[in-house]
C-alpha cells in the first residue's frame, strides 16, 4: 500500500532564517504520527504547507503516491487533508452552524448539514450544541468543533496542531478516544506536539524536527521521555539547581477575599480568592485557560484596582487601592501572559521598554525627564545577565524572537529585586535553554527572599518549580497544597472542577 | 397642521435622507468585513460632481447616477490599494480620501457653479400620484425606491446568504478566515468597491434629488453623519433606515426654519443648521449609554490585515 | 519578475525621513502628468505651486504667516495622533480659540494696555481646549468615537460664527456686512518686520514646536503619549491610564488650536468674519502625518503646506489655475506619504521564479 503521505526534501525559508531544511518523512494510512519539536523547530511551517497555507521553496509532496500541489486550503480539503488549528480558527460572534458551514467547500442547505454534524457527533461522542453562540462555549468545546468541522469532510489525514495544550488531563483522555477511533477506521493522523508522555501514550511514530530540520523517526513507545526530548533539544537536559536545606520565611504577600468585576462579555472575573504566599516561597496557580488567570494578574499587578485596601498586602501594608506605579514602588511587581503588546511594546527598543515599567524603582526619572542614560545602562544589564540575544539596548522588542523577549522581560522584572513577583505563563512558546534560564532565575530570587506566584497552564513547569500549588477554575482557587502532596490526577480534577462535569450534561445530546 | 403640509414634509424628510441613508447603507457593508473608510463625504463629492456633470452635458439623469457610481467606486480603489494592499492606516487614509475629493469635486466643478439642471422627476406616472396620500406612496424618484430596496437587499445578503456570511467572518476575524482559506483582502476590495459605488450614488442625489445646481462642498458633511448613522444603527441595515429617516427630520425642519414664519423661526437659522451635526452627537451620546451596543462592532474593525508570510 | 514584500527586521529610520520628502517629489511628477493629462499647463502648475513661492522673496512673508497656524495645530494633532487619540476636529477648536479672542477683544474694546493680548492669548487657548474636552468627556465617560464628535463640533462651530456676527456682535458702523468691528490696537498682534505682515505667531509657532519636541523625546509626558498609542494595553501595564492620556491629548491639541486661531483672529483678520475658518484645521491633519507626527518634522511640513497654499494663489493669478489644484495637491501628497509607510516595515523584494531556480 503506498504511503498516504510523502515529503521529500522540503525547504522552507524565511527571511534569516531556515525554517525548514529539506525534511523527509512519510506517513502510512491509519497511522497516528507525531510531528516533535520544540517551539520555533519548524513544526508549524511543515503542516501549514502540508494544509497549503503556505508553499515550499523546495521539494515534492505526494498524496496516496501521486505527487501533488497544494495551492491553498481548499485544495487541501478537496485532496482529504482536515486540520484542526493550535490558534482555533474561529468567529466568536456565529453560531457553531455557521462556523462549520464556513469550513465547508460546498454550499449545503443548514437543515442537511446539521443533521450531519449530528451524526458525527454522535459517532465519536462529541457533544456541542450547533446553535450556540462560540463566544459562549469553553476552550473544550471549541476545539470540538474544529474537529467537528474536520471531520465532516471525511478526511484521510487529519492534522492536529498542539491540540492538547488548553486540555484538562481529562479532556485529552476523550480526545485521544476520538482520534484512536478514527485511525483504526484508516484515517492517518499527524499530531503535532512538543509533549513528551502525551506522544509515547498515543503514536506510532514520532518524527523529530530540531532547528527547521529533521533528526530522527522514530517509534515513541521505545523511547524514554528523557531520550526523545534530547533528541528534540540536542543536549543534555539541565535540571533546576536548588540551594540545599531551604526554608520558607514569614507570610509575605497574603491575598485574602480578592474578587473582581466582569467587564467584557467574555471575560472571567475572580471570585473571592484567597492565598498566602511566604518569604522565599514559589506558589503555583494551575488551571486551563479562560478561568480567571488573566483577571487575576490584573487584580494583582495593579491595572484593574478593587475597592478593598486589604484584599492585597505585601509585609502587611496594603496595596488594594494603590495603582501599577505604586504598586511597584511597594516591590510588587508582574509579568503578564501576552508579551507582545502588554508586557512590552513591539515597536518600543529594549531601552524604552525598561522605562515602562523600572522607571520608579531605578530613579529612571528626574523631574519630569527621563533619563535615557540610566534606561540604557540597565537595559544593558539586563541583555548580559539574561543572556538576551539582541543587539544592544536600541533593538525594538519586536524584533526578538519569542524566548528572548521573555527573557529580556524576566530579567527586566527580576534585577529591580521585586519583595513579590506575579508571573504568568512565563515560559510559554518559549524554547527550553530560555525556559530553563528563565525557572532557574525564578528559583534564585525565590532564595534571595522573595515570594514569587507563578501562574501556568503547564503542569509539568508547575511541578518542577513550585514548593506549593493551587487550581483555579471559574474564577475560584482550590485550597493551596504542598506539591508533592498532589497527583497529577487530582490537580486534573480540580482543573475540570464542577464546570467540566456539568458541561456534559448541559449539552444538547447528539 | 394640514393634511397636505404633513404630506409636504413626509416627501421633504424621505428626499433628504435618502443620501444618508444610500452611503451609510455602502458604509455598513464595508464596516462588517472589518474595513473603516472614513472617505465617505470625499467619494460622496466625487460622486457629485459626476452626477452633475453628466447631467448637465447629456440631460440623462440614469447615466449620471450610473456614472457617479463608477466614480465612486473608483475613487474608493485608491482607499483600498492603501489600506488593502500596502496596509496603510485606515483612518489617516480615510481622512486623506474625504480631502482628496473636496479638492478633486471643486477642482473639477470649476465653472459650473450657478449653472442649473433638472431634478430627477418621479419614477411613477403623475396619474398615481395624484392623491396625497398616493403621493406618499409613489411619488418619488427612483433614487428612493433604490435605497429602500437596498436596505432589505443588504439585510438579506448579510442574513441569508452564504456570500454574506463569508463576509461577517471576514469582519470577526481575518486570521481564521485566511487560515480556512478565504481571501480576506479580495472580499476587503469587494466590500470597499460597494461602499464606494453606493457613496458615488449618495453624492449624485444632491445634485439629481435635492439642488439642481453644483457647489462646492455640497453634501456639507453628510457622508460624515452616515459613517456616524452606522454606529448609531449598531451595524443593522433596518435600524440605519430609521436613524436616516430621523436626520431627515431634524434637515427638513431646517429647511421650514429658513423659509421663515411658524413657530420653527423663533429660534436662530443658525441653531437649524447646526442641528444636524448636534443631533449626531447626541445620538452617538444616547447609543453609547446603552451597554451593548458596541458589542455588535465587527471584531477587526480598522485593523490591517497582515498575514504572516 | 515579480516583487514582493519582505518584513524588515527593525523598522527602517531611513524610511521614516526619507519617505516624506519621497511624497513631496512625487507629487510634483505626478501631479504634473496628471494636470496635463486633463489638460492643464501640469509643468507649469507644479512650478506655480512649489516653486514660485520659494524662489520669490516677496512671497516669503506669506509662507511665514500660512505656516505659523499650520506648525501651531500641527503640533498639538502631531502629539494627539501618537496616543492614537485622533482628534480631527482642530478648525472647531481653531474657531472657538478665535471667538474667545474675539470676545475679550469686543469687551475690551477701545481700552489699552499690555495686558489684553495675553489675555487673549489665554483666552484663546481655553477656549480651543474647553470645546476639545467635550469629545474628551464623551470619549472617556461613555466611549463615544472622537471622530465623529469632533468633526461634528466644527461644524456647530461655523454657524456660531455665522450667529454672532450676524447678530449680537456685530459692527453698528459695519454698512450692514456680518463681522464685528476691527480691533483696538491693543488687541492686535504686532509685526515683527516693519513694512511686512509678518507677526508674532511665527516666532511663537517655532518656540512651540521646539518646546512640543523635547516634551515629546525627554519628558515622561513625552513617554505616555507614545506608548499609549503603541500599546494601550502595555501602557496600562506601564502605569498610564488611557482616560487621562486621551483627556492630555485633547486638552494640547484643543488649546494649541486655540492658540492658532487667536494668533489669526488679532494677526491677519484683526476682527471676527464668516471667512474666518480658512480650513487650517483640517490641513493640518495632514501637516501633522508628513511630518511623521514628530514636532520637528511639523515645522518642515507646515513650510511645505504653506508653499502649497501660497503658490496655489500665484497659480491662481498667473496661469488661470483654480485654487482648489491646492487640494488635490495636498491629498495626493498624503496619499504617496500613506503609500510610502509600508516600507518602514517592509523592504520591496525582487521574487524570482521557481522555474528560474530550478534552471
Amino acid at each position: 500500500m503506498p504511503y498516504r503521505l510523502e515529503l521529500t526534501g522540503i525547504t522552507k525559508r524565511f527571511p534569516g532564517v531556515l525554517a525548514n531544511d529539506n525534511v523527509t518523512f512519510a506517513v502510512k494510512p491509519g497511522e497516528i504520527h507525531a510531528l516533535l519539536g520544540e517551539n520555533g523547530a519548524g513544526k508549524s511551517t511543515l503542516v501549514k504547507m502540508i494544509y497549503g497555507i503556505m508553499q515550499p521553496d523546495a521539494g515534492e509532496i505526494r498524496w496516496d503516491g501521486q505527487p501533488v500541489v497544494v495551492p491553498n486550503p481548499k485544495a487541501a480539503r478537496k485532496l482529504g487533508i482536515g486540520m484542526v488549528f493550535q490558534h482555533f480558527s474561529l468567529f466568536d460572534a456565529l453560531t457553531v452552524l455557521e462556523n462549520i458551514a464556513l469550513g465547508m467547500d460546498a454550499k449545503i442547505p443548514s437543515r442537511e448539514l446539521e443533521a450531519r454534524i449530528r451524526e458525527i457527533m454522535g459517532r465519536y461522542g462529541l457533544l456541542l450544541d450547533p446553535h450556540r453562540t462560540v463566544a459562549t462555549l469553553s476552550v473544550g468545546e471549541r476545539q470540538r468543533i474544529e474537529i467537528v468541522r474536520a471531520l465532516l469532510l471525511d478526511p484521510k489525514l487529519l492534522i492536529m496542531d498542539e491540540p492538547t495544550s488548553v486540555l484538562t488531563p481529562q479532556e485529552v483522555e476523550q480526545l485521544f478516544d476520538v482520534l484512536r477511533k478514527l485511525a483504526a477506521q484508516g484515517c492517518s493522523i499527524l499530531y503535532i506536539s512538543h509533549k513528551l508522555h502525551e506522544i509515547k501514550a498515543l503514536c506510532d511514530t514520532a518524527t523529530i524536527l530540531r532547528g527547521g530540520k529533521l533528526v530522527d523517526t522514530c517509534d515513541p513507545r521505545q523511547e524514554t521521555s528523557r531520550s526523545l526530548a534530547e533528541k528534540m533539544i540536542g543536549a543534555g537536559l539541565k535540571d533546576i539547581v536548588r540551594g540545599e536545606g531551604r526554608t520558607l520565611g514569614l507570610p509575605k504577600l497574603v491575598v485574602s477575599r480578592l474578587s473582581t468585576v466582569k467587564t467584557g462579555h467574555f471575560d472571567v472575573p475572580v471570585d473571592n480568592v484567597s492565598f498566602t504566599v511566604r518569604a522565599g516561597e514559589i506558589f503555583g496557580i494551575a488551571g486551563v485557560a479562560g478561568n480567571g488567570q488573566n483577571a487575576l494578574l490584573d487584580a494583582m499587578s495593579g491595572e484593574v484596582r478593587g475597592g478593598d485596601k486589604d484584599a492585597i498586602t505585601l509585609d502587611g501594608f496594603p496595596l488594594g487601592l494603590l495603582d501599577t506605579t505604586g504598586r511597584r514602588k511597594r516591590g510588587l511587581c508582574a509579568v503578564p501572559e501576552e508579551r507582545n503588546g502588554h508586557a512590552a511594546v513591539g515597536d518600543f527598543t529594549l531601552s524604552d521598554n525598561s522605562v515602562l515599567t523600572a522607571r520608579d524603582r531605578l530613579g529612571m526619572v528626574m523631574m519630569g525627564l527621563i533619563s535615557s542614560g540610566a534606561a540604557r545602562t540597565y537595559t544593558g544589564k539586563v541583555i548580559a545577565d539574561f543572556a538576551v540575544k539582541a543587539l544592544g539596548p536600541g533593538s525594538t522588542a519586536g524584533s526578538l524572537s519569542g524566548g528572548n523577549l521573555q527573557k529580556y522581560i524576566m530579567g527586566r522584572e527580576i534585577l529591580q529585586k521585586p519583595s513579590v513577583l506575579v508571573v504568568s505563563q512565563p515560559t510559554w512558546g518559549v524554547d527550553a535553554g530560555a525556559a530553563a534560564a528563565i525557572h532557574q532565575a525564578l528559583v534564585d530570587l525565590a532564595a534571595a527572599g522573595s515570594a514569587i506566584v507563578v501562574i501556568s497552564q503547564d503542569l509539568d513547569e508547575l511541578r518542577a518549580l513550585c514548593d506549593t500549588l493551587a487550581v483555579i477554575n471559574m474564577g475560584r482557587l482550590s485550597p493551596a497544597r504542598p506539591t508533592e502532596e498532589m497527583s497529577v490526577e487530582e490537580i486534573g480534577l480540580l482543573m475540570g472542577g464542577v464546570h467540566g462535569a456539568t458541561e456534559v450534561h448541559d449539552a444538547v445530546p447528539a | 397642521m394640514s393634511p397636505e403640509l404633513i404630506i409636504a414634509i413626509i416627501v421633504t424628510v424621505v428626499g433628504a435622507s435618502t443620501p444618508i441613508l444610500i452611503a451609510a447603507l455602502g458604509e455598513l457593508v464595508v464596516e462588517r468585513s472589518g474595513v473603516l473608510n472614513l472617505g465617505v463625504e470625499g467619494m460622496m463629492l466625487v460622486g457629485a460632481i459626476t452626477a452633475f456633470v453628466v447631467v448637465f452635458l447629456t440631460g440623462n439623469h440614469y447615466l449620471a447616477i450610473l456614472l457617479a457610481a463608477a466614480a465612486g467606486l473608483g475613487t474608493s480603489l485608491i482607499f483600498g490599494f492603501l489600506t488593502l494592499s500596502l496596509s496603510a492606516n485606515q483612518t489617516a487614509t480615510g481622512l486623506a480620501l474625504t480631502i482628496f475629493g473636496t479638492g478633486f469635486s471643486a477642482l473639477a466643478g470649476q465653472g459650473y457653479s450657478a449653472r442649473p439642471v433638472t431634478l430627477l422627476g418621479p419614477l411613477f406616472p403623475s396619474e398615481l400620484a395624484t392623491h396625497p396620500i398616493w403621493r406618499v406612496l409613489f411619488g418619488y424618484s427612483a433614487l428612493v425606491y433604490f435605497a429602500l430596496i437596498m436596505v432589505v437587499a443588504i439585510w438579506w445578503f448579510l442574513k441569508k446568504t452564504r456570500a454574506g456570511l463569508i463576509l461577517r467572518a471576514v469582519g470577526e476575524n481575518d486570521l481564521s478566515a485566511h487560515s480556512i482559506g478565504y481571501s480576506v483582502i479580495g472580499v476587503r476590495y469587494l466590500a470597499v468597491m460597494f461602499g464606494g459605488a453606493m457613496a458615488g450614488i449618495a453624492g449624485a442625489c444632491f445634485p439629481l434629488l435635492l439642488t439642481p445646481q453644483w457647489a462646492e462642498r455640497m453634501t456639507a458633511g453628510r457622508g460624515w453623519i452616515a459613517v456616524a448613522l452606522v454606529v448609531f444603527a449598531s451595524w443593522r441595515p433596518f435600524r440605519l433606515l430609521a436613524g436616516a429617516y430621523l436626520f431627515g427630520l431634524v434637515m427638513t425642519m431646517e429647511l421650514y426654519a429658513k423659509a421663515g414664519g411658524g413657530p420653527l423661526s423663533v429660534v436662530p437659522s443658525e441653531l437649524w443648521a447646526a442641528l444636524p451635526y448636534l443631533a449626531t452627537v447626541a445620538v452617538l451620546v444616547l447609543i453609547s449609554i446603552r451597554r451593548d451596543a458596541s458589542t455588535n462592532a465587527p471584531a477587526c474593525l480598522g485593523k490591517p490585515f497582515l498575514p504572516s508570510n | 519578475m515579480q516583487f514582493r514584500l519582505e518584513k524588515r527586521r527593525e523598522p527602517s529610520k531611513v524610511m521614516v525621513y526619507a519617505t516624506p520628502v519621497a511624497a513631496v517629489v512625487l507629487t510634483m511628477v505626478v501631479g504634473a502628468i496628471i494636470f496635463s493629462l486633463i489638460g492643464y499647463d501640469g509643468v507649469g502648475a507644479v512650478r506655480e505651486i512649489f516653486l514660485t513661492p520659494l524662489t520669490n522673496s516677496f512671497k516669503w512673508q506669506d509662507l511665514g504667516v500660512k505656516a505659523a497656524p499650520l506648525i501651531i495645530i500641527g503640533v498639538g494633532l502631531s502629539i494627539s495622533y501618537r496616543a492614537n487619540v485622533w482628534n480631527i476636529g482642530a478648525e472647531g477648536q481653531y474657531i472657538i480659540g478665535g471667538l474667545a479672542a474675539t470676545w475679550v477683544a469686543l469687551a475690551t474694546h477701545g481700552m489699552t494696555g499690555w495686558w489684553i493680548l495675553p489675555t487673549m492669548f489665554v483666552a484663546g487657548m481655553l477656549g480651543g481646549a474647553a470645546y476639545a474636552s467635550i469629545p474628551a468627556l464623551l470619549k472617556t465617560r461613555l466611549n463615544v468615537n472622537e471622530i465623529l464628535t469632533s468633526l461634528m463640533l466644527t461644524y456647530a462651530s461655523v454657524q456660531l460664527i455665522y450667529y454672532l456676527v450676524r447678530a449680537p456682535w456685530k459692527d453698528p458702523m459695519g454698512m450692514g456686512f456680518p463681522q464685528t468691528r476691527i480691533f483696538s490696537e491693543a488687541a492686535r498682534l504686532p509685526t515683527l518686520i516693519p513694512g511686512t505682515i509678518v507677526h508674532l505667531g511665527v516666532p511663537i509657532a517655532i518656540v512651540v514646536a521646539l518646546i512640543a519636541w523635547f516634551i515629546m523625546s525627554r519628558s515622561v509626558f513625552g513617554y505616555r503619549m507614545r506608548v499609549v498609542g503603541a500599546a494601550p494595553h502595555a501602557a496600562r501595564y506601564g502605569g498610564f491610564s488611557e482616560n487621562k492620556t486621551i483627556w492630555l491629548a485633547l486638552l494640547v491639541s484643543g488649546g494649541l488650536a486655540g492658540m492658532a486661531g487667536m494668533l489669526e483672529v488679532a494677526g491677519p483678520f484683526q476682527r471676527m468674519v464668516p471667512g474666518f475658518p480658512t480650513n487650517y484645521g483640517f490641513t493640518a491633519i495632514i501637516v501633522a502625518f508628513l511630518g511623521r507626527l514628530n514636532p520637528l518634522g511639523v515645522i518642515f511640513a507646515g513650510i511645505v503646506m504653506a508653499i502649497t497654499f501660497v503658490g496655489g494663489e500665484v497659480a491662481q493669478t498667473t496661469i488661470g489655475l483654480s485654487s482648489s489644484a491646492t487640494g488635490v495637491f495636498q491629498a495626493m501628497m498624503l496619499f504617496f506619504l500613506l503609500a510610502g509607510d509600508i516600507l518602514i516595515r517592509y523592504r520591496i523584494k525582487r521574487v524570482v521564479p521557481a522555474a528560474e531556480v530550478r534552471a
